[in-house]
């Protein structure tokens, strides 16, 4: 305890302290909430694919595939197209046979009938019976209860699929599904020579198992129709903005920790300064370097611990606290590895960048120790490899994968280097200007211009940290709502899908009754796009664009109409006219990204087959204009009539949305969504992002202030001087406070500015994109101004020392 | 020009009060040259430090060309100071963020002075170090330092230069260089010099030469 408080009273090991419990802190909550969401995503992953393993093929997997672990799970599923009968209606539909270990992984809800409620089921249909889509029923006109005919076997349908889990590798969703029992394909004599099969595997159990069930796999190796895929495949290739979320998060999180390493040296360096002499002297009276660290190390040591721990109790609180916010129920998802490095991170920080300086007390010649005069030791060459080995511990852990880890250095490299260089030229100007400037002004810039190496990334740390906040503010809290006011008055709050010919007369009254304002309606369909001019379109794609590759990886709404939507415009060739067959128009971006030029041929595959279109023109679409927008639309007649519903938007005035419910009642097979639970679900993700985002970017200026406090402490002497120097030659009190006050504007002020350039950069494409080139404008923004001032008011701190200094001069 | 009469100076010791200085008279006339010398820890550095009002006495009185000096705050004494006093110290202390131009100029813009940057420029000339005026503190040498210290201390022409051990950190060569251009440059200027020095020889160059001895003054 004594040593805590006699530590403590050091304005170094205050630095020091805090620097050690804000790394402890930012990692803690870090990594905690990082293995919480690992654990989420790979759950939901896990149950997109059916399993933590999926060996999909096109015929039955060998017997020597299948687990023999005791801890794992398998469970087969097998799906195809084919056609169902009813009565004299016929329909194509996907097929899934499953085993009666299905489902391994993730919910199926299944209601008693076409409107009821549904509940979850731990096992998929009994033989003889079939769970089916919405669709089927619709389509067939048939309820639970009733007969379906699947080649020689009569199935009775006994439930309504709502949701089942992997769907996440299903190639033939395009048609409704019936869910049925394995052991009635073989009766029902669909599958032959032929037959497009996709037969999975899915594995589930224990990480470890699983990797070696994989590992095992892997090397006996795969016949050429197999493939395999993993939660940590699948985590990969959907490099969405949860990734990009989380690779956020994590270069503010090793920003924070190089920060605070930075602060670390600093004040350890000060440290080791004042403990020069005292090293010295023991020493020179025979101590061995063991003891003289000692001597200057326990103490600082057991002193420090209590810092680490309140910075992890802190981490963990935030991670507690944000999983009750967020509803996360369970046990702590970090494993012991995780805890590990939380604990360890922080006192190896220590190790490294607070150590180093005490090494150099212990090894340095002693005359030099007894003429140290003060400043920053360099860190010999073993430090630095310590150093870089703990940051890529850390940025390595922190990153899921390779890719990620390559993106989170790269950004860290842009940040550290990048930033501080492009403040260069800035430098150089205001070392251009200072001598023009009067002499408190003068005094001011040359304090943060002589310094460079000092100055500019710290400045670029603060700029940083400010546009950070300001931005995680801002986004936050305005600019959905923001966009929301930008739309045009009365723009549709609703869109209506699956809406049959039979309900159009029902549907027009109710809209004309209730004061709606109907957008144009469009018959509608799903297929798939398979080839571009005959060929596999996997194999015609060479360029892949993220655009294109939504559009490979999914069912894509089609419609056919001879007008122009008022949102489209024709860019290359002539928009369709009612004497054209077959004709198809495309959006420009899409056609860039898939490589489809006019005269190309496009095939798709939907619920009554083939169908292949000429591309007559390309469209530029405006996607903002919250009317319905389609990448391909066709001439009238191209696509089949028995597959279309349709699609349309309107008006609402507010309040109506409740008599919404009568409606849907008439038309009990559409969709309604509402966009304004839409955007007001989307503002509450965004609200936990930013919040996530304005906690790190706390911790992030947090950070930034210890490096500058460390900073502003290691030139106290040299300042100190020179304002005792300024008092003996005349100046008054206030001309050293004007200086202290100017330097403080000068960081924070360069900080704000670059801050707010840093921001309006960040949000002038959002402006470009949603608000007619206009920036969105809200106070958060006059945060970087805000905090320049709060650090210029701090700075008069600095003015301090010159009243009881010029003695000193004549001391020293 | 500075009039000391029975200045002590007293500080707090772990066994009561421990007096540093005791009943000093000391007059200084215009254009006068003293030097106070002494052994180390006889207090040498406290009196040219109350003389210049760098800090207070304890008890008795100083004053500055005639007028109350020790009575003032610090910023009035200080102001005082930058008018009438300029300060050589054994250390340079020249102000690091500043060039050598910058820090002669330093005191005349404290003054208010016009057009500070060509006096500057004229100090620098005269003590050898135009070539050097765009230079920062710590890229000159100690002799280098020192002149710009000298050229710092008469550059607003003060009444009484204070000098505490200005050869001190110097080596022969330059040690000889910098007395010659303290002397020279106080003759032309006919300014007051207190000069605080263990340097006998450059304590004789002086008109008058006084000891300290325990924080008495001894007339020589």
């Amino acid at each position: 305890m004594g040593s805590l408080r006699r530590c403590w009273r050091d304005g170094a090991f205050r630095i020091l302290a805090l620097s050690v419990g804000l790394a402890a802190l930012a990692l803690a909550s870090v990594i905690l909430l990082r293995a919480e969401l690992d654990q989420r995503v790979d759950q939901r992953t896990a149950a997109s694919l059916g399993g933590a393993l999926v060996l999909e093929g096109s015929r039955a997997p060998d017997d020597r595939q299948r687990p023999v672990d005791n801890e794992l799970s398998s469970s087969l599923v097998l799906e195809f197209p084919t056609v169902v009968v009813a009565g004299d209606d016929t329909l194509l539909v996907s097929a899934k046979a499953v085993d009666a270990d299905y489902p391994l992984r993730g919910e199926l809800q299944v209601a008693p009938d076409r409107f009821g409620d549904a509940g979850p089921r731990d096992h998929g249909p009994r033989p003889g019976h079939a769970w089916v889509a919405d669709g089927v029923i619709d389509r067939l006109g048939k309820a639970v209860g009733d007969t379906l005919t699947l080649g020689e076997t009569d199935l009775t349908i006994t439930g309504v699929i709502r949701s089942e889990p992997d769907q996440g590798t299903a190639f033939y969703s395009v048609n409704p599904r019936v869910l049925m029992h394995a052991d009635d394909v073989a009766a029902s004599g669909v599958i032959g020579p032929g037959s497009r099969l996709d037969y999975r595997l899915l594995v589930d159990g224990p990480a470890t198992a699983v990797a070696a069930h994989r590992r095992q796999l892997e090397s006996a190796g795969l016949r050429p129709d197999q493939s395999l895929e993993g939660v940590d495949d699948a985590r990969v290739r959907s490099f969405g903005p949860l990734q990009q979320l989380t690779l956020y998060v994590s270069v503010g999180v090793l920003l924070v920790v190089v920060l605070c390493a930075a602060a670390l040296t600093m004040a350890s360096a000060q440290r080791a300064t004042r403990q020069a002499r005292l090293a010295a002297l023991l020493r020179t009276f025979g101590a061995p370097r063991r003891r003289v660290l000692r001597r200057l190390l326990t103490g600082e040591a057991i002193a420090l611990l209590p810092a680490a721990a309140a910075g992890l109790l802190l981490g963990s609180l935030v991670v507690l606290v944000a999983r009750q916010a967020l509803g996360w129920q369970g046990p702590l998802a970090a494993g012991p590895a995780d805890w590990l490095l939380i604990a360890a991170l922080p006192p190896g920080l220590w190790l490294v960048f607070g150590v180093t300086q005490g090494l150099a007390l212990a090894r340095a010649p002693i005359t030099r120790l007894l003429q140290r005069s003060g400043g920053v030791q360099p860190v010999g060459a073993g430090g630095l490899i310590a150093a870089v080995a703990l940051l890529a511990l850390a940025a390595a852990w922190l990153s899921g994968s390779a890719r990620e880890l390559a993106w989170l250095i790269g950004l860290l490299l842009v940040l550290a280097i990048g930033l501080p260089a492009a403040l260069w030229p800035l430098f150089k100007g205001l070392d251009w200007l200072s001598p023009r400037l009067p002499l408190a002004s003068r005094l001011a810039l040359r304090r943060l211009t002589r310094r460079p190496t000092l100055a500019l990334p710290l400045l670029a740390a603060l700029m940083a940290a400010m546009a950070v906040l300001a931005l995680s503010g801002h986004v936050g809290t305005r600019l959905l709502a923001d966009w929301r006011a930008s739309l045009p008055e009365r723009a549709p709050n609703y869109f209506l899908l699956n809406v049959f010919d039979a309900d159009l007369p029902a549907l027009d009254a109710w809209l004309a009754d209730h004061n709606a304002i109907a957008k144009p309606r469009y018959p509608v369909t799903r297929a798939r796009l398979t080839e571009i001019n005959d060929q596999p379109v996997r194999q015609a794609v060479t360029k892949e664009s993220r655009q294109a590759g939504n559009a490979l990886n999914r069912d894509l709404v089609l419609t056919e109409t001879d007008r122009l939507p008022p949102s489209n415009q024709v860019s290359v060739g002539r928009w369709h006219g009612e004497d054209d067959t077959t004709g198809v128009s495309v959006e420009t971006e899409l056609a860039r990204g898939l490589g489809i030029a006019l005269g190309d041929n496009v095939t798709f595959v939907g619920p009554s087959g083939e169908l292949t279109a000429t591309v007559t023109s390309l469209r530029e679409v405006n996607w903002e204009s919250f009317e319905p927008n389609f990448y391909f639309i066709f001439t009238p007649g191209t696509l089949a009539a028995a597959d279309l519903s349709w699609l349309t938007s309107f008006w609402l005035p507010p309040g109506d949305g409740g008599r919404l419910a009568e409606l849907l009642r008439q038309m009990p097979q559409a969709t309604l969504l509402d966009v304004n639970t839409l955007l007001d679900r989307a503002q509450a993700i965004i609200d936990q992002a930013s919040r996530a985002s304005a906690l790190l970017a706390a911790l992030l200026m947090a950070a930034a202030l210890l490096v500058l406090a460390a900073a502003l402490m290691s030139l106290r002497t040299v300042r100190d001087r020179d304002n005792a120097m300024l008092r003996v030659l005349g100046a008054d009190a206030a001309l050293l406070r004007r200086i202290a006050w100017r330097e403080a504007l000068a960081w924070g002020g360069l900080a704000a500015i670059g801050a707010s350039l840093l921001v309006t950069a960040a949000l002038w494409p959002l402006g470009q994109l949603l608000f007619d080139g206009r920036l969105p404008w809200s106070a958060w923004q006059l945060l970087p101004a805000a905090a320049a001032l709060g650090i210029a008011l701090g700075g008069l701190r600095l003015g301090r020392g010159g009243d009881d200094g010029p003695m000193r001069l004549l001391a020293s | 020009m500075v009039e000391a009469r029975g200045v002590s100076r007293t500080v707090p010791g772990p066994d009561g009060p421990l007096m540093l200085l005791h009943a000093i008279d000391l007059t200084v006339a215009r254009g006068e040259t003293v030097a106070v010398g002494g052994p180390s820890g006889s207090g040498k550095s406290t009196l040219l430090g109350l003389l210049a009002g760098l800090d207070v006495p304890s008890a008795g009185d100083i004053r500055l060309a005639g007028e109350a000096f020790s009575d003032l705050d610090e910023d009035a004494r200080a102001a005082r100071r930058g008018a009438l006093c300029g300060f050589v110290f054994q250390s340079f202390h020249l102000v690091s963020d500043l060039t050598a131009r910058e820090n002669v100029m330093l005191p005349l813009e404290l003054a208010g002075a016009d057009r500070p940057g060509e006096a500057a420029d004229r100090w620098l000339e005269r003590v050898g170090l135009t070539h050097r005026r765009q230079h920062f503190p710590p890229t000159l040498s100690g002799g280098e330092q020192q002149r710009v210290g000298l050229a710092r201390a008469f550059a607003t022409r003060p009444q009484l230069l204070f000098a505490d051990e200005p050869t001190g950190s110097l080596d022969h060569a330059n040690r000889e260089r910098v007395a010659e251009l303290l002397f020279d440059l106080n003759r032309e200027a006919g300014t007051a010099l207190l000069l605080v020095t263990h340097d006998d020889d450059l304590a004789h160059r002086c008109q008058r030469v006084l000891r300290l001895e325990a924080g008495r003054l001894q007339h020589g």
